[in-house]
């Protein structure tokens, strides 16, 4: 299965790599969707249509094994005559033409309709020539004889139809358990597929498998019409006169193309994707001969199928599509509430108290409460726009920790110094072991980590109560605890705390719900985990445990 | 501190500029103003400004380059101011000769520290004999370093370590910049060992090396020896 296909799980993502040039207009708006199998370069399936085998099987043009049977037959009759030759006087002749109608009858019941007439004419004649009186004439005296010679033909006649209706009536069961059976493989590996390409990809297997031919699916876009639809493959696949074929069957629900009534020019067959409710696109095959009148209903049905699970598919993608969106508006105005709720107010604190300062004489205090008010008020704005920028940062994914090797205390001391003015009412605990080593990681992140951390100990705990950070190096993971003893979490709000924009409900103005999320994103860029437990005599406690390597001081000064 | 000390701010945005203005004069600087970085090259020219601070981004040509061009021939202390704050960002512009670098937000008094440190040193001609912090004293030509009075065991690697920090006294040194001068080019990628001396001299020179104030942690870019 070709790799390019199967890292895109998602249609929707149009690869950057896909140019499209002036010139091209019109294919710029097709979506081409084809299964790849089998190799990079090779942009279609290639099959070779079985029909005229299957053609040559129904009219036993006598291939190999055909002249064999022939062979068989005479044989059979010849071997028959010169053994029972000897016997004739024993026997009487008439006892032998019933040995060699017994001999075609068995020959009969195995070989094709041509064999057998062989057999019984040259059983016929060779009774006639060797056996009945006249011997070794052709003159027949009897009148029961006569019968006899001709009853050789209408024997053989008669058993060869019979049998070749028996053995037609097993290929037609045989055909109907294979295609049924064709029928069910399809229907499941379409249900089974995870995306529409993996959809795609099976449809285009089987279409292979039982019609022998490269397909190529054109797609519509979601807005009925074809648009591309590329999968890492040229869209030179089909040239624009056939995408102005493909657009034709699209709209008339009609098939074209070669061996069709309308456009056969061309290379390929065009037949249109009806779902019950959509129209899902266009099939494209490369036939080399047109699909037989046997398989004709057996390709409508493969088709109807294939509509009905790209449709069902694209149903799926428009509830999705429909749910995201739902949700994203709901994101977007949660976003929107908190953060201009938490912009307005620093700023109306800024307005406010500067607009205080210039319009009236103030005392020194005063005016220095004021500007510590209008600094307070920016130190959170900045705040705001720091955990904006950041989540941004990860939401767009573009989050690739820059390893070095870092004193955890430098990181603790940052923070420390960094919230001076926040932790002036706590007591501040640091727990780190004496010989605790370098750790690698991402200074800036965890620096953001450790900052939003102690930051909300210090928004939720009550002042003079202790926050403690305690580092320590276990097993080949950095861990960093921070514990405060506010009120910790409602137990049933635990799983949620590092949800985007989730805040316990009921708690105190001022913040977005950002800052956890945005922990838990940079822990996770490090590839560690972030936990948070209620503490036992009040509190809460979060732990982060990162994996890291370690450097102990063992150099030669 | 000479009065006749002049800055001249290389800034796009007016607001800054005047803050900076109200800033500095208020500590008896005088001050120069430059938009772009055109006006810039040419007010550092006709003013010689004691010391520039440099917006990065700037309309016309970015801060970087024009640190570069400014340094053919400007041997004063340039500080970079700039929203941009990005590690990468901070040590290219150290690499491309400024001698300091702050974030905007600033703090003013951040700002005014910075500027006077930096002046300082590029006044200082020569090697100071001594070097002053708080109650550490570094003899130079003694080799001999003292806390409050008495006389700390350095290896001769600390002891370059800290020479080499404290010659800078209030300006940030890169990593790679300290790597290079004490252990030579094939160790600018080998952080772990500068952070383990740093750690030691800490325990040695700091009255609590856990909350150090001689030798400060620029994270992710380099150190500091504090005033």
């Amino acid at each position: 299965m070709n790799n390019s296909l199967e890292n895109r799980p998602d249609p929707d993502i149009k690869p950057a790599s896909i140019k499209h040039d002036e010139g091209h207009v019109k294919r710029d708006r097709l979506k081409i969707l084809s299964g790849i199998y089998g190799g990079v370069g090779k942009t279609y399936y290639m099959i070779h249509f079985a029909l005229s085998e299957r053609l040559k099987e129904n009219i036993h043009v006598p291939g190999k094994s055909g002249i064999l049977q022939y062979i068989l037959a005479a044989a059979a009759v010849i071997i028959t005559s010169a053994g029972c030759f000897g016997f004739t006087e024993y026997l009487g002749y008439q006892s032998i033409s019933f040995i060699l109608l017994f001999v075609v009858s068995i020959l009969a019941t195995f070989m094709g309709i041509g064999p057998i007439l062989l057999a019984s004419s040259l059983g016929a004649f060779i009774w006639n020539f060797f056996f009945i009186p006249p011997r070794f004439t052709i003159h027949i005296d009897k009148t029961e004889d006569i019968l006899m010679f001709f009853m050789f033909f209408i024997i053989a006649l008669v058993n060869g139809i019979l049998t070749s209706r028996v053995r037609r009536q097993e290929k037609l069961t045989r055909d109907r358990e294979e295609r049924a059976s064709a029928l069910y493989q399809l229907t499941r590996e379409l249900s089974a597929a995870a995306g529409i390409t993996e959809l795609i990809e099976s449809a285009a297997k089987n279409i292979k498998k039982h019609f022998n031919t490269d397909s190529i699916f054109i797609l519509q876009d979601g807005m009925n019409h074809l648009s591309e639809y590329c999968m890492g493959i040229s869209s030179k696949l089909l040239s624009e006169t056939e995408m102005s074929v493909a657009e034709w069957v699209f709209r008339h629900s009609r098939k074209a193309g070669k061996y069709t009534d309308t456009l056969p020019s061309g290379r390929l067959t065009f037949f249109p994707l009806t779902g019950s409710s959509i129209k899902p696109g266009v099939i494209a095959l490369k036939l080399d001969a047109p699909v037989g009148a046997d398989k004709e209903q057996f390709w409508d049905i493969f088709l109807t199928q294939i509509s009905n699970s790209i449709e069902r598919k694209f149903l799926d993608d428009l509830a999705r599509k429909a749910r995201f969106l739902d949700e994203s508006d709901k994101l977007y105005k949660t976003l929107f509430n908190s953060i201009s709720h938490e912009l307005r107010i620093p700023v109306a604190t800024i307005m406010g108290a500067s607009d205080s300062l210039l319009s009236s004489e103030h005392s020194k205090e005063i005016r220095n409460e004021l500007s510590s008010e209008i600094f307070q008020a920016s130190k959170r704005l900045n705040r705001l726009i720091e955990n904006l920028l950041n989540m941004s940062r990860l939401e767009s994914g573009r989050i690739t920790p820059r390893f070095d090797w870092h004193d955890i205390h430098d990181l603790i001391n940052k923070a420390r110094e960094d919230l001076r003015e926040e932790l002036r009412d706590f007591t501040t605990d640091i727990v780190i072991p004496d010989d605790m080593p370098l750790v690698r990681m991402d200074f800036g992140l965890m620096e953001e980590v450790l900052y939003n951390l102690v930051h909300n100990a210090t928004q939720y705990a009550p002042p003079s109560t202790s926050i403690r950070i305690k580092a320590f190096y276990d097993n080949g993971m950095l861990n960093l605890e921070v514990m405060d003893r506010g009120p910790g979490f409602p137990k049933t709000d635990l799983p949620y705390v590092f949800n985007k924009f989730f805040r316990v409900e009921g708690s105190k103005p001022g913040g977005t719900g950002l800052g956890l999320s945005i922990t838990k994103g940079f822990v996770e860029a490090h590839k560690g985990t972030i936990s948070v437990e209620n503490r036992k005599n009040g509190g809460s406690k979060f732990t982060i445990r990162i994996p890291s390597e370690i450097f102990r001081d063992d150099i030669n000064q | 501190m000479n009065i006749s000390d002049s800055v001249l701010i290389i800034d796009d945005e007016v607001q800054i500029r005047r803050l900076l203005e109200i800033t500095l004069s208020s500590n008896d600087f005088n001050t120069y103003f430059a938009a772009d970085g055109k006006q810039g090259l040419i007010a550092a020219a006709t003013h010689n400004p004691s010391l520039i601070i440099l917006d990065l981004g700037l309309p016309d040509i970015d801060g970087q380059e024009l640190l570069l061009k400014l340094r053919e021939w400007f041997t004063k202390p340039v500080i970079v101011l700039s929203v941009r704050n990005s590690e990468e960002e901070i040590i290219k512009a150290l690499d491309n000769g400024a001698n300091d670098y702050l974030t905007k937000p600033f703090r003013s008094g951040e700002l005014i520290a910075r500027i006077r440190a930096a002046i300082r040193l590029s006044r200082e001609s020569g090697d100071k004999p001594v070097i002053e912090s708080g109650s550490l004293n570094i003899d130079m030509i003694n080799h001999v370093v003292r806390k409050n009075g008495e006389i700390l065991k350095l290896t001769s690697t600390e002891f370059t370590l800290l020479t080499l920090l404290a010659k800078n006294q209030g300006c940030v040194l890169t990593h790679q910049h300290i790597l290079r001068e004490i252990w030579g080019y094939g160790y600018l990628e080998q952080t772990q060992y500068l952070r383990v001396f740093i750690a030691q001299l800490r325990k040695k020179i700091e009255d609590n090396p856990s909350n150090p104030t001689l030798l400060i942690t620029e994270s992710g870019i380099g150190y500091r020896f504090g005033n």
